[in-house]
Formats: structure tokens, C-alpha cells, sequence
């Protein structure tokens, strides 16, 4: 910055040659440099003001409403198994329970309580997972995902990122985590189906997760984390990895696991065989079941309506408050003598 | 013996040198006097006429090892021994190879720059890489670049005019003649011939010139910008030698080169004698030569060394008030975030311990890494201290915009946009000097709207410092009725030899006094009138200059002098038929109404500020030799002959009436010297004035014995007018809460005078005057006045009125205390004969008792110190030089100016940078606590949801462009309700646009918004199968939205530049994460997409916005409208037009009082 004052002293030469052009310095007029811009100057008038809370209160009232209505509407049966699903006697070492050979299935009764219209979803809820956790986050590659030629970028997938020097694929600590807890549900001894097909986002399908890229050396190291992978299958068809590598944003998330393409009545009873594999055990995680239908707000929550409905109760109620106010209490606008110095010139008086 | 001859003897050598047989006598304060030193500056008083400090500095000796020797003509030897730069300049700062190391080694000079770097820097090391390297580096990158091309066309444009520079020609002596050559190939030493017009290539001690008597004129416009011209000299010594070039041998032993453009000293020795060089015998580069026809000197400075080329630099750099006290801010912001990263580190431990079993079971965790080895090792686990000390510095990377960096670069882009709307100001555009308004400072804008206490210059700065001749008091007689300004006298002028030579300037006469002066010597009364305007005519150092006009016949005769009362004498002398036609060192012509007459200059006694006249002593042509003096009228009183004691009484009472109408009041006096007089004289002014030592001392003591016993010729009384609008200017200022306080070198009469015609003064106010001599007198006033205005109480309405005398006693002193309480109960403050150097004692007085701002206000080289010491230092450029300009931080042309800078510009100034600043801090802590809220569910590491490329760009795209543009264009205010109230001011003066108080609001409103737009969405979607990317997203769009809502609520006035600004970021700030979600490779591919087809991504974004902006929004209405500030009730009557309803009562009260004249 100094170099802008610098020319105007010495170096004789410069300040000759500007010298010359004797033009008048006078600055240039129009609005922008005078900065006389047409501007709008609203001010916060107490009419604005109550109307504006008042608009706002009468508008997410309302919402609030549909908003716990959709909530409301939606149907949800949880199913918490964790430790329901080991047998009495491992209850004091479930984490070598769930690491031992063997079968682990569990069968589980769920009684519907209310109709559920088609599509049922079947979502398999974590609790207490940090699938957010910086380290596991981190440990994935998305290009070698997408195309079989990126398979040797595995640096970032540590530790989980080779086996015997050969590439893993699908590498990371995300991938190896693959949950693989299976259901098959039956109503009244009758299979219910499972439909898999289109549970993940139809762009990962398409442009993340090549068609082209097979697993390679999956689950094939020492510790096995979790589900394994057909390896016939394109890496874009394998919907439960596709919608797994997309990591929950919540210690406690749900992921899609199929949907239930019929209807289920009230007072059903749906048997549930589950096999118990995925070790949540040993960091205290729960794993629930969830059937849910859904509505255009998503699943059963009713803050969101809580949260607009409170709002907008404050909203009115500071507009009835702000509108007594001035009622009571009114100040002229732009009234000179509140200026401080006509006041105290006033109080002299 | 004859006076004509003795001038043009050498003097004979120096008795004193024969004594002191070194070259040199040490000088313990041999100390370098910079630019802007108090030592160089040139007491401007009366008839100043010239320097008193240059002749003093040239009695001080050169150190050998302090000095350079210079071989007159003969460079090689000069340069064999010392390493003198050549002549070739260099103000480029780069070069092709060293520009990349350079520039970035200067770029990093800045804190801010330092800060990215270490980010940048941790951000690299393995176990902290938080952001991807393009992510980390990107936007130091981006600042780096973008100075470096602004630095680097600025150097491309810099070589080429060093390339001119450099190649220019002059005309050097070598192989025997004078031969042309470069600039740049100039060595010291050699011999250059410079002609009339020509631009000096070189600092030069004068030789020779074209005038017999050895001088030179000079104009100094580059050097410091003053246009009047200068007279060097050429030693008489040197003069005759210089003809015979070859040969020509000596040296001059000179001091190192310094800034002091003022100073010089060196000593020349030619065939074995010794002569002393001082200031006036040097010739500057950057200088012209001007009607001289050329002059010849030898080169002691060349190149980087010239004093022209020292000098050259840049403003001096200010810290803003605003800046400084945001500081404290930075540090606390700076304690918040370690508080953060120590929450983070700390919860982040407590996991660890906890689970220390389970690591490697954990899913999401797995210590180990098994495929090197059977057995694993640890995978990123250094063992938990090292895990929390990861930790922390990975939260200080995350979270490291807390410190707004960001901040620090759009307020230098504000202040830039605030400098151009100033200079573009045409209410600050000058048009007599044509000069607009010039911010040499770009970083104390805001400082500007907080200023409490003026000081000002008076001569220049509130008048025009272009003096009228008024009055005249011939013999105790008053002159001063004048001619109608309008009347069709056509003003003197003269014809000589068929040539109508007539003053540029015309001064209304007093037709009594010129019907006097014509009819010749035939009274007593007449005689004295000649006299009178004789000396008038002849006592000053005026140079006339005769100019051509369009009429081959007619020629303007021009006075070309450093003082301005002295021209307006002299245009007076002109007027009434004595008019200066030449002037060399060795006599001056004056054509006495149609007669040329010749009078020898045989001796002049500059101005000087303890004798505070001059004196010369004139050969008339009537063989007599008569000596004039000129001077203030304490110092002229003293030598005056008693016997004409009625005369001077009369002409005190004429004096008192002149200085109480506030005219600059000069009393003349004269005596004829007779042959022994002169004798004694001149062997004494002789000796002093080729001393070595304590010349100027020597020459005083010389010019005090002849300055005695004088006859009163009579006394002149000078307007020097107030510049338009100035007393409405101090009037608004004083309504604003400014102090004013003017200090000027005028007598007490003078300036209360102008005082009162200014508006300084009024008249109800009481006025405190402390005249002391002593320092117990000062005490005992001070303190009678402390508590007369402590028991009146009534402080609004005293006036205090010191002079420097008193003041003296009380600066360096404990009664600084004392009087700075008086002065802070007084509304006007008004020092009279006060010093340069006092000036800035009195600025420091106040500046440092108090943390209210100081502004100063001059246009002169005196005003200099007391410009650099203020907080703001504002120079006027106007008659006196660019002085005060080069070391002011804002400069412009008029006085009155102060108003639309201080109320207007410094009100916006002020209010924009002051909620900048604190809605910098907010935007920035709302993003981070964001990150922060989410680190709390992400099992205390630190991951993101929202992508990295976001958060680098959210201080860079998403939120920055409103900012800056809302800080450059806002007005809370318009232009004429601020200068209509100049009460309005007081905002910030109290401070009230920027408080720790209103930091803290803004922190609790910054919490709350930052955990509604986070929680609002973690409830809506907790335990939903939403992803980190899309979570991220929604917490990204809602921030910025909230954040530019949260401006747009503060926003005053609404233009199309700032709906595209605000809007225009929300838009840009969704493109981006558009652009950022379409990348396949990122885990967040078609996030947005994916997530804004829900109606959950909708709901949740209005639910945000109305959460967070509805307490600052209700707040901010209840404050407003119940607690309303000044700005919000002048904002409501400047829309609803009340203002011009009722007109507010106490302003208009004072305009309307007229300043009384006694």
C-alpha cells in the first residue's frame, strides 16, 4: 500500500510526466460516486413488525398441524433384538457369542397394531454407531468404487486396504463394516417378500458404483467385519452396500433394508427369522427392526410439527404482545425532541 | 571606503580556522534530522524570509567517519576510495529472478497471511490432515496470487518510469568540455552544467551559475511541492575558478546522505582554503532551475542517495482506533476456540479411555491394521496423550475461522472502496487548487467518525493564507480607508523603456496615502511615506519575476517569495509607485513611480524566530547606506529610539486596534549608518558570516548590535482572510462534540479577533486568559481557573485562551494535568504564539490523557509534528507546500471540508466498519459453532457433514461479497440530516457503533442461531436413515441463508447493488454445493438433489430461518422503538419528513449570533 503514496515525491521523472496532462481533477458526478443510489429505507415500523409476526404465527400454525398430522399418519413398529437374540446363557460375552461359528438365528413375533398400506419399509435401525466417526469416514475410496482401473488407489482405505499385497474391492473400514443381519418375515406361515431391488439412490447406482467393478479380496483378511459380497455381482448392483457406504449423519440412523409390497393389517403377527452375524456388541450398540410406511414428510417424527407449532405460537403471541404495546405505549416516529440532545435541552427548560 | 565594492571582495581567510587546525569540530547532537523532524521545520512567522534552523545546522561539524569526501571534477579518484552509488535509480522493488521470493517474503509480513500459512502448514502433516491439500491451500492461494499481480503490474509500471528516469541527459564535464550523457552513468564528483528549465539529475553543491553574484533560483514542486521559487547560492570562491574548469581542484567533505532536504553541511576546500557549505549552497535532485540561464555543481549525492530519493516513501502507517479495540475481541474469540478444541480434545480422551478395551473391536474404530503383520499394529493410534493432542490441533484447523482472518482482508477491500467514495466526493472537491480530496492513509477511515478533539493550524488552514494589504500606520497616522473593490482604477503600473510593466496583483489603495506619496518628498509627512513604502519595497527577500503577456507591450511583474506577508507588502509598495523590479544578491532595482532606481544590497539579516525581524542594510543612491528592519511589533519596540516616543506610542494604539480587527500587524523601522558604523559592521558580518562555527549564532549576535536605536517608520496591518465557510464549519464541529482548538503563532489580540470572526469565540462565552511568565504565575491561573469553572459550572460556555509563553511552563510539566482539566471543561481552546515544536506537545497532552481520538489539521511545514503526532493527521493543501500533505493521512483543499469528512464520511465510515467487524465475528462463530454442535454426535472426532471445499468457501464465496459491499455503500444516514445535526457525530465518539458490550449480544445471538440451525435439523431427521452429505447440505444452505438474512435485517438502505450482493451470495452459495455434489468421486455425490426433493429438507430450512433471525429480530424491533438511538430517530424523521416540521431549537440559536468586532 505504500507504493501508492511513493511516486509523488522523488523520481522527479514520474511525476514530471503526469504533470503534463493538466486535466481538472475534479471527481467525475453521478449517484454511484456521490453515493446517492435510489435506495429503498425500510424501517421497522410497529405495524410491519405485529404484521410480520402475525403472518408468520398464521402460517406455521397451520403447518405445524399437517406436519404432526403426516406424522402422525405414519405407522411404525420397532423391534429392538440386540440382546434379545442371544441365547441366556452368552448374555455375560455376547461379543464372543456373536464372533463364534454357528448359526445364529433368532426368531422374532411382531404384532401390527394398525394397518400399514404398501409399501412397507423395512429398515434395520443402529443405535450408538458413529458411522460419522472421522476415522471410519475417511476410510474409503469413492474412485475406485467407480471404475475398475482406480482398484490400486487404496491409500486412503487403511487399514483395510490390502490383503497379501493384492487390492481390496470394495476397500475401507465402510465397506468391511457391511451389516449383515438377514430377515425373512411370514404372516400366518405365509412368506412375506422382500423387495431389495431400488433401495439405494438410483444416481449411485448409475455414476458412483460401476458396472463394471467386481469385489476382489473382500472380507478376505484376518478380522471379518461384516457382510460379505457375491462376486459375480457388479459393485452397482449390490444395494445393501450401495445404501451402507452411505454413511448415516446421526450415531442413531436407520438403513433401508427392503420393502414389503403388500399390505399388512392390524393385528397381524409377522414372524421374523433373523440371522444375528453384524458385532455391535462390543461398543454397546442396539439393533432394532423397523417396519414403517411412510408419508410426503418421511417417517414418524414429531418435532418438526412441535417445533412449527411452538414457533408459531411464539410469533402470535409476540404480536398480540408487541400490539399492546403499542397500544399502550406508543412512540411517535421520527418525533425530533426524542433526539438526546432536544431531550436534555428539554429537561433544562 | 565604497560599499558597492566591498560586496564582491572575497572574504579573507577565516581567522577561526587558523585556530582549529582540524578539519572538523565534533558535535555531540551531530544527529540526523529526517523529513519530518522538528529540527528541519522552518518557523513561518511574519515576514519569514528564511530559514533560521538551515544556517544553524551548517555550524555543526563533520566526523571524519561521519563525512564523504568529493574530488571536485575528478570522479575517479573520488570513487576509488568510497563506494558511491552512481546515478541510475532504482524504485522498482523486483526483478524477474527475485520477484517470487520477494513478493512472498514481503506478503508474509502480515499476521493474517502468517495465521493461513501455520493452518495450511499443520493441515499437512499426516495425522492432522483435516482438509484435502487443494482444500487447505486454495484460499492462501488465492489471496497470494491476487497481490502478487497487483504488486507485480505496479513494479512492471515502476521499472518503466525508472527506465526514463534513468536515460534522461544532462550535460557533464569530461575530456574538457561539457559533453552529453545519462543520468544513470552520473558519478559523484563529476561536474554537471544544468540550464534554465532543466530538472537537476542529482543532489549538487553549487559552483558557478550565470549570475555574477553567484545566484540560483530553484523550484522545489517535486521535491515538496512548493512552487514559490528558492534562491541558492554559489560560493564567490568557486564563482571566479569555475570559469577555468581544468583547473579546478579541491574537495568538499560532505555529511552522509540523510532525508533532511532542509540540511546540509558540508566544508570545501579550494587551493588550500577552507569554506563552509551549508543548505544554501546545494541544489537538489527532482529540483528545477529557474531563471537562471545555468548553473554549474559538482555531484556529492547520486542515485539512491539523493535526499529527493530518501524521502521517497510512503505515508506513514496508522492503526485504527476501531482495529486496535478489536483486539480485544480477537482474543477473546481466540480463548473461545481453544475453549472448543479443548472441549473436543477432552470429551474425545474420556471416549478413548473409556472404550480403550474395544478399539479394536469397534467397527467404526479398529485400531488395528492386520494387513502388514499376523499379530497388527496400531492403524493412526499413537496411544491417547498423542490422540488428544491430534485432536486439538485437528479441532484448531477445523474451527480456525473462528479468528475472522477473512475479516482483516475485506476490511482493507472496505476501506479501499470507502477511500474511493471520499476522493470522489464532490462536496470535498476544491476548485480554486483544483484538488480533490486525497486519502493518503488507507487504514484510519473509520477514525475518522470518532474524533473528539480538533487541533488547528490558524495561517492557511481556517484562513487563505493570501494576505491583503490593509492598513497603514504612517508616523502614528492611520491609513486605512480603500478604494471601493469595484472601482474602475486601473491599478499601478508603470512605463520603462516603451514597456508597460505592471504587478500582477492589484491592491486597493487609499487614495489619501497616494496623494501623499505623489507629491514627492515636499512634506515631512510625505517623506516619511516614501520612506515608508521604500522599505516596504526593498526589506525582504522577494524575487520579481517578469512574465510575458498576450500584449507584446505590457509584462506582469510576479513576487516570487516564501512568505506571503512579505509579497503583500511588497504588491503594496507597487501599488502606491514603488515597484520591485530586480532583485540579485548584490542589489535590487525599484522603480520609484517612473524612476529606476539602483540600491546595493550591502548586507541582509534573515528572519530569524528569537529576533523575530530582518533587517538590510541599502546603498542608496544617494551614497548613503541606510538600514531597514522589519519586524513583529514586541520585538520591534525594544530597538526603538526612545525620543520618538509619541510616534510609537500613537502607532501602539493604531497596533492594537489592527490586531483586535484580526490583522496580521508588522512594524517598520530605519536608520541611516554612517561610515564608521558600516565599517564596524561589515568586518563583523564579514567574519560571521564565513565562521565555521556558530555562524548563525555569530550572525544574530551581528544583526542585534546594528538593530538599535531605530526611527519608527510606521507599522502595516495585513488580512489574512478566513477561507469560506469556516466559521459555519466550527460551528457544526463544535455542535458535533468536537474540541476545537486552535493554536497559531499570532499575537493574543489577533486571535481572539479571528477567534470571534470564526466562531470560535461567541459571545456568552467566558473567556479564561492565561498570560503567565513564570512557572508559579502559570500554576497559580490554571488552578484559579480550574475551579472558577469547577464552582460555575457552566462549562459549555468558557473560552480558554493561553499563550506559548505559559505554555512553556506547562508542558514537560506537572502542569499538563492541571491545564488538560481546565481544557477538558472548556469548550474553546486558543493558543496564540505557540511554537512549531509546542504544537505537537500540546496534541500529545491530550492524546495522551485521554483514549478520545485527536485529530490535526494544518497546511504549513510547522504543523508537520503536531499532524504526525494527532491520531488523524489532516493536511490542507493549499499555499504553503505539500508538506503537511506529505505527512497527513487525508489531505484537501479547504478547511470547511472537515465537515462533510468527519460528519458524513466518518459517521458512515465509522457505522459500517463497526457492524462489519461484528457481524464478521458472527458469521464466522456461527459456522464454527455449527461444526462444533456436530463434533458432540460424531463421537468427538472431527468429522464434518459439511464438505470441506464448503467450508473453505463460506468465508470466501458464500458470505463475503455482502459484507464487503454492505461496509462500503451503507448509509444509516443521509448526507444532509448528518450535516443538518452535526449531533449525530456523537455516536461515534461514544462509541456506541462498536462495544465489547455489543460483541457479547452478538455471541449469545450467534449461539442461539447457530444451535437452531443445527438442532432444528438433527431432531427432524434423528433416527431417519439421512446421510452425512445430505445432513450437511441442508446445514450449508441454511447457514448461508441465515447468515445473509441476518445481514439483509440490518441492511439500511436497499440499492440494486445490494439485493445482487445479498441475493446474489445465496444464489452463489447454492451453485456451489450444486457444483460440489455433481463430482462422483466425493462421498456426496447428488446429495442436494437427493435431499431437495424432500419436503423435510423445506420444512426444516424454514423452521431454521425463522428460529434464528426471530430473537434478534423481535429484539432489535423492541430496542429500536423503546429504546430508540439518535440514528434510529433521525433515520424515522429523515422517511417521514418530520425534520422540517419542527426545526430542533438549539442549533440554529448559535448560527444565528454574529461575532462581535470590538
Amino acid at each position: 500500500s505504500s507504493t501508492a503514496a511513493s511516486s509523488t515525491v522523488g523520481g522527479g521523472g514520474s511525476s514530471e510526466i503526469s504533470g503534463v496532462k493538466k486535466t481538472s481533477k475534479r471527481p467525475k458526478y453521478s449517484r454511484f460516486t456521490q453515493q446517492e443510489l435510489p435506495a429503498c429505507k425500510p424501517i421497522l415500523t410497529p405495524r410491519w413488525v405485529i404484521l410480520t409476526f402475525l403472518v408468520a404465527g398464521v402460517v406455521f400454525i397451520p403447518l405445524g398441524v399437517i406436519c404432526l398430522f403426516a406424522s402422525q399418519g405414519v405407522v411404525e413398529i420397532v423391534d429392538r433384538y440386540d440382546t434379545d437374540c442371544i441365547p441366556t446363557s452368552s448374555r455375560n460375552n455376547m461379543v464372543a457369542y456373536i464372533q463364534g461359528e454357528g448359526d445364529k438365528i433368532c426368531k422374532r413375533t411382531i404384532t401390527v397394531t394398525k394397518a400399514m398400506k404398501h409399501p412397507v419399509y423395512v429398515y434395520y435401525q443402529l443405535e450408538n454407531f458413529y458411522q460419522n466417526h472421522r476415522r471410519y469416514v475417511k476410510s474409503r475410496n469413492d474412485a475406485q468404487l467407480r471404475s475398475p482401473k482406480e482398484e490400486h488407489d487404496v491409500k486412503t482405505c487403511a487399514p483395510e486396504d490390502n490383503v497379501g499385497g493384492e487390492p481390496i474391492v470394495p476397500c475401507g473400514l465402510v465397506a468391511w463394516s457391511l451389516f449383515n443381519d438377514t430377515y425373512s418375515f411370514s404372516r400366518n406361515s405365509q412368506q412375506l417378500l422382500v423387495n431389495k431391488k431400488g433401495i439405494s439412490w438410483k444416481s449411485d447406482r448409475e455414476n458412483k458404483f460401476g458396472k463394471n467393478v467386481f469385489p476382489k479380496n473382500f472380507q478376505k483378511g484376518a478380522p471379518i467385519g461384516g457382510g460379505t459380497l457375491n462376486i459375480s455381482k457388479p459393485l452397482s448392483e449390490q444395494e445393501d452396500l450401495i445404501v451402507w457406504m452411505r454413511t448415516a449423519a446421526l450415531p442413531t440412523f436407520r438403513k433401508l433394508y427392503g420393502k414389503i409390497e403388500t399390505d399388512l393389517h392390524a393385528g397381524d403377527t409377522i414372524t421374523v427369522l433373523l440371522q444375528n452375524n453384524y458385532n455391535t456388541y462390543s461398543f454397546n450398540g442396539q439393533k432394532k427392526l423397523v417396519l414403517s410406511t411412510t408419508s410426503w414428510l418421511g417417517g414418524r417424527n414429531d418435532f418438526l410439527g412441535i417445533a412449527y407449532l411452538t414457533v408459531g405460537s411464539i410469533c402470535l403471541f409476540l404480536a398480540v404482545t408487541f400490539a399492546v404495546l403499542y397500544l399502550v405505549k406508543p412512540r411517535q416516529l421520527g418525533d425530533p425532541s426524542y433526539l438526546s440532545w432536544n431531550r436534555s435541552a428539554g429537561g433544562l427548560q | 571606503m565604497d560599499p558597492r565594492k566591498s560586496i564582491d571582495k572575497p572574504p579573507h581567510h577565516d581567522p577561526i580556522l587558523g585556530v582549529s587546525s582540524r578539519w572538523s569540530v565534533s558535535s555531540k547532537d551531530n544527529k540526523e534530522v529526517t523529513f519530518g523532524d522538528l529540527g528541519s521545520k522552518r518557523i513561518r512567522h511574519g515576514s519569514a524570509g528564511a530559514d533560521s534552523e538551515m544556517l544553524s545546522m551548517s555550524q555543526k561539524e563533520i566526523k571524519d567517519e561521519d563525512a564523504r569526501l568529493i574530488y571536485i571534477n575528478d570522479p575517479d579518484r573520488t570513487n576509488e576510495r568510497f563506494e558511491f552509488t552512481g546515478n541510475s535509480i532504482k524504485t522498482a522493488k523486483y526483478s524477474v529472478f527475485t520477484f517470487l521470493p520477494r513478493n512472498l517474503f514481503e506478503q508474509f509480513h502480515r499476521v493474517a497471511y502468517i495465521y493461513f500459512l501455520v493452518i495450511a502448514v499443520l493441515n499437512q502433516l499426516p495425522q492432522l490432515a483435516v482438509f484435502g491439500r487443494g482444500a487447505s491451500i486454495m484460499p492462501l492461494a488465492f489471496v497470494l496470487l491476487v497481490s502478487a499481480i497487483k504488486d507485480a503490474y505496479e513494479d512492471f509500471r515502476r521499472h518503466r518510469s525508472d527506465r526514463v528516469e534513468n536515460n534522461r541527459l544532462a550535460l557533464v564535464f569530461e575530456d574538457h568540455q561539457f559533453r552529453e550523457k545519462k543520468w544513470k552513468h552520473i558519478r559523484v564528483g563529476e561536474v554537471i552544467k544544468v540550464q534554465s528549465n532543466q530538472t537537476l539529475p542529482c543532489d549538487m553543491v553549487l559552483l558557478a551559475t550565470s549570475d555574477p553574484t553567484g545566484v540560483v533560483y530553484v523550484q522545489t514542486t517535486n521535491l515538496d511541492g512548493e512552487s514559490n521559487l528558492k534562491t541558492r547560492y554559489a560560493k564567490q570562491e568557486t564563482l571566479l575558478k569555475a570559469a577555468d574548469m581544468e583547473s579546478f581542484n579541491g574537495f568538499i567533505k560532505c555529511e552522509k546522505p540523510n532525508r533532511n532536504i532542509y540540511g546540509f553541511q558540508a566544508n570545501m576546500e579550494i587551493d588550500g582554503r577552507r569554506l563552509s557549505l551549508g543548505p544554501s549552497n546545494i541544489i537538489l535532485r527532482g529540483c528545477e532551475l529557474k531563471n537562471t540561464a545555468w548553473a554549474l555543481g559538482v555531484v556529492v549525492y547520486a542515485g539512491g542517495e539523493t535526499k529527493a530519493m530518501l524521502n521517497n516513501s510512503g505515508a506513514p502507517s496508522k492503526r485504527s482506533r476501531l482495529e486496535t479495540r478489536m483486539n480485544l475481541e480477537i482474543i477473546l474469540l481466540s480463548l473461545f476456540l481453544i475453549v472448543l478444541c479443548t472441549i473436543a480434545a477432552a470429551t474425545a480422551a474420556v471416549w478413548l479411555r473409556t472404550h480403550r478395551d474395544d478399539l479394536d473391536t469397534i467397527l467404526f474404530y479398529r485400531r488395528k491394521d492386520y494387513s502388514e503383520r499376523p499379530g497388527g499394529k496400531n492403524y493412526k493410534y499413537y496411544g491417547w496423550g498423542w490422540e488428544i493432542f491430534f485432536t486439538f490441533f485437528m479441532a484448531v484447523i477445523v474451527y480456525q475461522i473462528m479468528i475472522p482472518i477473512s475479516l482483516y482482508i475485506s476490511m482493507e477491500l472496505v476501506r479501499i472502496g470507502q477511500a474511493y467514495f471520499m476522493t470522489n466526493d464532490d462536496q470535498m472537491y476544491d476548485e480554486s487548487s483544483d484538488s480533490s480530496f486525497q486519502c493518503r492513509a488507507l487504514n484510519i477511515n473509520e477514525d475518522l467518525g470518532q474524533i473528539k478533539y480538533l487541533f488547528s493550524d490558524k495561517t492557511g488552514t481556517l484562513t487563505d493564507n493570501k494576505m491583503e494589504f490593509q492598513c497603514a500606520c504612517i508616523e502614528g497616522v492611520d491609513y486605512s480607508d480603500r478604494e471601493p473593490a469595484d472601482s474602475e482604477h486601473p491599478g499601478y503600473s508603470i512605463e520603462v523603456d516603451g514597456i508597460i510593466l505592471k504587478p500582477k496583483m492589484r491592491v486597493r489603495v487609499d487614495p489619501v496615502l497616494l496623494q501623499l506619496t505623489k507629491t514627492g518628498k515636499a512634506t515631512e509627512e510625505a517623506k516619511r511615506a516614501n520612506e515608508f513604502f521604500l522599505s516596504l519595497a526593498a526589506c525582504n527577500t522577494i524575487v520579481p519575476i517578469v512574465s510575458n503577456t498576450s500584449d507584446p507591450n505590457v509584462k506582469l511583474v510576479d513576487y516570487q517569495g516564501e512568505s506571503p506577508d512579505e509579497q503583500a507588502l511588497v504588491y503594496a509598495a507597487a501599488a502606491y509607485g514603488f515597484l520591485l523590479i530586480e532583485r540579485t544578491s548584490g542589489h535590487i532595482v525599484i522603480n520609484v513611480r517612473g524612476e529606476t532606481q539602483r540600491f546595493n544590497v550591502l548586507g541582509l539579516h534573515e528572519f530569524d524566530s528569537d529576533r523575530k525581524r530582518m533587517s538590510v542594510i541599502l546603498g542608496c543612491p544617494d551614497m548613503s547606506v541606510k538600514l531597514f528592519v522589519k519586524g513583529a511589533d514586541s520585538s520591534m519596540f525594544g530597538v526603538m529610539d526612545e525620543s520618538y516616543g509619541g510616534v510609537i506610542h500613537e502607532t501602539k494604539i493604531q497596533l492594537h486596534a489592527y490586531s483586535s480587527d484580526g490583522l496580521r500587524t508588522l512594524v517598520v523601522g530605519m536608520r541611516e549608518l554612517n561610515d564608521s558604523e558600516f565599517e564596524q559592521w561589515h568586518s563583523s558580518f564579514e567574519a560571521a558570516s564565513t565562521a565555521l562555527i556558530g555562524r548563525a549564532g555569530l550572525l544574530r549576535k551581528v544583526a542585534g548590535n546594528i538593530e538599535t536605536n531605530l526611527r519608527i517608520v510606521g507599522a502595516t496591518a495585513i488580512e489574512d482572510k478566513l477561507q469560506r465557510g469556516v466559521p459555519e464549519a466550527i460551528e457544526s464541529l463544535r455542535i458535533a462534540g468536537i474540541k476545537v482548538w486552535v493554536l497559531t503563532g499570532d499575537k493574543q489580540e489577533t486571535a481572539i479577533s479571528i477567534g470571534f470572526s470564526s466562531r470560535l469565540l461567541t459571545r456568552n462565552m467566558r473567556q479564561i486568559v492565561i498570560n503567565s511568565n513564570s512557572l508559579d504565575s502559570c500554576r497559580r491561573s490554571l488552578e484559579e481557573a480550574n475551579a472558577s469553572i469547577a464552582s460555575n459550572d457552566e462549562s459549555d460556555n468558557v473560552a480558554l485562551i493561553i499563550d506559548g509563553t505559559s505554555l512553556i511552563y506547562v508542558l514537560d510539566n506537572d502542569l499538563e494535568d492541571v491545564l488538560f482539566q481546565v481544557a477538558c471543561k472548556c469548550s474553546a481552546i486558543l493558543c496564540c504564539r505557540v511554537a512549531p515544536f509546542q504544537k505537537a506537545g500540546i496534541v500529545a497532552l491530550v492524546k495522551n490523557r485521554t483514549s478520545d481520538m485527536t485529530l490535526a489539521i494544518g497546511d504549513g511545514a510547522n504543523d508537520v509534528s503536531m499532524i504526525q503526532m494527532a491520531d488523524v493527521g489532516v493536511g490542507i493543501s493549499g499555499q504553503e507546500g505539500r508538506q503537511a500533505v506529505m505527512a497527513s493521512d487525508f489531505a484537501m483543499g479547504q478547511f470547511r471540508f472537515l465537515v462533510p469528512l468527519l460528519l458524513v464520511h466518518g459517521h458512515w465510515n465509522y457505522q459500517r466498519m463497526g457492524y462489519m467487524i461484528l457481524y464478521n465475528f458472527y458469521r464466522n462463530a456461527v459456522f464454527v459453532l455449527i461444526l462444533f454442535w456436530y463434533v458432540l454426535f460424531t463421537c468427538y472426532t472431527l468429522t464434518t457433514a459439511i464438505t470441506e471445499w464448503s467450508s473453505v468457501l463460506y468465508s470466501v464465496i458464500y458470505t463475503a461479497i455482502p459484507t464487503i459491499i454492505i461496509g462500503i455503500l451503507d448509509k444509516d444516514l443521509g448526507r444532509q440530516t448528518l450535516l443538518d445535526h452535526p449531533q449525530l457525530y456523537g455516536v461515534g465518539q461514544r462509541a456506541e457503533g462498536y462495544s465489547t458490550t455489543l460483541f457479547w449480544y452478538t455471541m449469545i445471538d450467534t449461539i442461539w442461531q447457530s444451535a437452531a440451525i443445527f438442532f432444528i435439523p438433527m431432531f427432524a431427521y434423528w433416527g431417519s436413515t439421512i446421510d452425512t452429505s445430505s445432513l450437511g447440505d441442508l446445514w450449508t444452505i441454511a447457514a448461508v441463508v441465515v447468515v445473509n438474512l441476518h445481514l439483509a435485517m440490518d441492511v439500511i438502505r436497499w440499492n440494486w447493488i445490494t439485493h445482487a450482493a445479498i441475493w446474489g451470495s445465496i444464489v452463489a452459495a447454492c451453485i456451489c454445493v450444486i457444483v460440489i455434489d455433481v463430482i462422483p468421486t466425493l462421498p456426496g455425490y447428488w446429495a442436494i438433489f437427493q435431499v431437495g426433493k424432500t419436503w423435510m429438507f423445506w420444512f426444516c430450512l424454514l423452521a431454521i430461518v425463522v428460529t434464528s433471525l426471530l430473537p434478534r429480530f423481535a429484539i432489535k424491533f423492541l430496542v429500536e422503538y423503546y429504546r430508540p438511538s439518535d440514528v434510529r430517530i433521525a433515520r424515522e424523521a429523515e422517511k417521514l419528513g418530520t425534520f422540517r416540521e419542527s426545526q430542533p431549537v438549539g442549533v440554529e440559536m448559535n448560527l444565528i449570533q454574529d461575532p462581535p468586532r470590538r
